[in-house]
């Protein structure tokens, strides 16, 4: 990242919380409302301190990357059997919109109740949300892979599998990672949906104790600052491998 | 001993299927005999099916009745003896200019060592600057990027090199040295070399013989051999029999167009 970036990017998050603090004096709104932004930091330090944060973090994070490797990896399958098969696309279409359609948080409590609170609910409803956005590139990528890169590939006589792997994916993946960039934050989401539907640990269950029993809201602004910046960083880790794969064309 | 590399076409019809229903025919009982080592170009106006032809002979597209041979085999499908150099380079953007050019090697597996060996010959063969070989094709001008493309049809040393107007973005100088460098290829590789093209002095300047197609759907209706002793260059364009030659293609490509 150059020096203007980083300084920009510094420049966001020292105006956001200013801002933040400003809208905590002028509104006036009690701490258990609106905790200033100092206290939640300190409240975040003296949790990962205590190891309040840590465990729960674990368990997100397990769900997010068993939800995003499921959903993303189907997605690529089916978003290729969707691009190259009018079969598949008339089939499958009405099902993946209606399945999007329909909200995670409606399907959430459905899920924990046929799969139970353990890990498997929680990695279905993150590949669920992730799925959809994946498989959409997927398809709009390889749809879009150039006809002419196509001939060459068969002018070379490059078989099924060369073709797919040399030109089909290659071509494809600014758009399969583009979508992938979308996927990853909304596993984050997943995870938390499914955690509030029923479990015993991670980020939403720490929000919802912060929340509830604890009644520590500064706790439950730092469990969100936790998840805000586990969402930034996968993210990022997804646009240095876009960066890697594809941003030297 | 015949030179190998030898084409004939035998009553090739094509026709393209229209959205509205039926045939849009392309190519019309064509006949033509290209030898083994003969440069060939192939002129004619827009909509002729050159193009079309040079497909059928790269085994890219199937006539709907007529044979195509190379070296009296039918030819089904993409042949390794073929190489196609299309109108624009399409190179792989996200590979290499050196990549592009062991692309086909990789694909029938060659190993590294004998690609890199090989990499260096078709370099020099195409004349291609070798500081530019680890560039991406968005790096490349134009002119480097045909040559890269020029070198990856040659990759799997071809008997039969089919060129679709590859030279027709370039200007007019650069296009001049490419159709001699060209030659100078053919000088060393020998090659059979079908060139589609729509520049009459090109045609000339590059070919044993000139052929004309009708407007679609596509005939041969003239074959005109050049008189020009080999090797060429820019000068012999000044020569009488090209002037001659030049105004009979421009006769039989008229009277088509007025037919």
């Amino acid at each position: 990242m150059s020096r203007t970036a980083l300084l920009s990017v510094l420049a966001a998050l020292v105006g956001f919380v200013l801002l933040w603090q400003l809208v905590v004096i002028v509104s006036g709104f009690p701490p258990f409302i609106l905790p200033p932004p100092g206290s939640v930091a300190s409240r975040w330090v003296s949790a990962w301190a205590a190891g309040t944060i840590q465990p729960h973090l674990g368990a997100t994070l397990v769900e997010v990357a068993l939800g995003f490797s499921v959903g993303a990896g189907s997605a690529l399958v089916v978003g290729y059997a969707l691009a190259r098969s009018a079969v598949v696309e008339r089939l499958l279409s009405p099902y993946l919109v209606a399945a999007q359609a329909t909200p995670i948080l409606a399907l959430a409590p459905l899920i924990a109740l046929w799969f139970g609170p353990g890990l498997l609910g929680k990695v279905l409803i993150c590949a669920l949300i992730v799925f959809f956005p994946v498989a959409v590139a997927t398809m709009v990528g390889i749809s879009s892979v150039d006809a002419r890169l196509l001939e060459l590939g068969r002018s070379l006589r490059a078989t099924r599998q060369q073709v797919l792997t040399t030109l089909e994916i290659p071509a494809a993946l600014p758009s399969i990672l583009g979508g992938m960039r979308v996927g990853v934050t909304l596993a984050v989401v997943g995870a938390i949906v499914g955690e509030w539907a029923g479990a015993e640990k991670g980020l939403g269950v720490l929000i919802n104790l912060a929340r509830g029993s604890l009644f520590d809201i500064p706790l439950m602004f730092a469990a969100l600052l936790t998840i805000a910046l586990v969402g930034i960083v996968l993210y990022l880790v997804v646009v240095l491998v876009e960066r890697r794969l594809v941003g030297a064309r | 001993m015949t030179t190998p590399g030898a084409i004939r076409a035998r009553q090739v019809e094509l026709g393209f299927p229209l959205r509205g229903g039926g045939r849009l025919p392309v190519l019309d009982g064509l006949d033509l005999a290209i030898d083994g080592g003969e440069i060939v170009a192939l002129i004619g106006p827009n909509g002729s099916g050159k193009s079309t032809l040079l497909r059928v002979v790269a085994g890219l597209l199937t006539p709907d009745s007529g044979t195509v041979t190379l070296d009296d085999q039918p030819i089904t499908g993409p042949d390794p003896r073929i190489g196609l150099v299309f109108q624009e380079p399409r190179l792989l953007p996200w590979r290499s200019a050196a990549d592009n050019i062991t692309y086909p090697m990789e694909l029938v597996g060659w190993p590294a060592a004998r690609r890199i060996e090989r990499l260096d010959a078709l370099t020099e063969l195409v004349a291609l600057d070798p500081s530019v070989l680890g560039n991406r094709p968005s790096e490349l001008s134009g002119g480097q990027a045909q040559r890269v493309a020029l070198a990856r049809a040659l990759a799997l040393e071809p008997g039969v090199l089919l060129l679709d107007e590859p030279f027709s973005a370039l200007d007019a100088l650069s296009r001049e040295r490419f159709d001699l460098e060209l030659l100078a290829l053919w000088e060393r590789a020998s090659p059979t070399v079908v060139l589609v093209t729509h520049n009459i002095a090109e045609a000339i300047l590059v070919a044993d013989r000139v052929v004309v197609l009708s407007p679609r759907p596509g005939r041969v209706v003239a074959e005109l051999p050049v008189e020009l002793p080999r090797p060429r260059s820019i000068a012999d364009l000044d020569a009488a029999v090209v002037t001659s030659t030049s105004r009979a293609i421009r006769r039989h490509l008229g009277e088509e167009a007025a037919a």
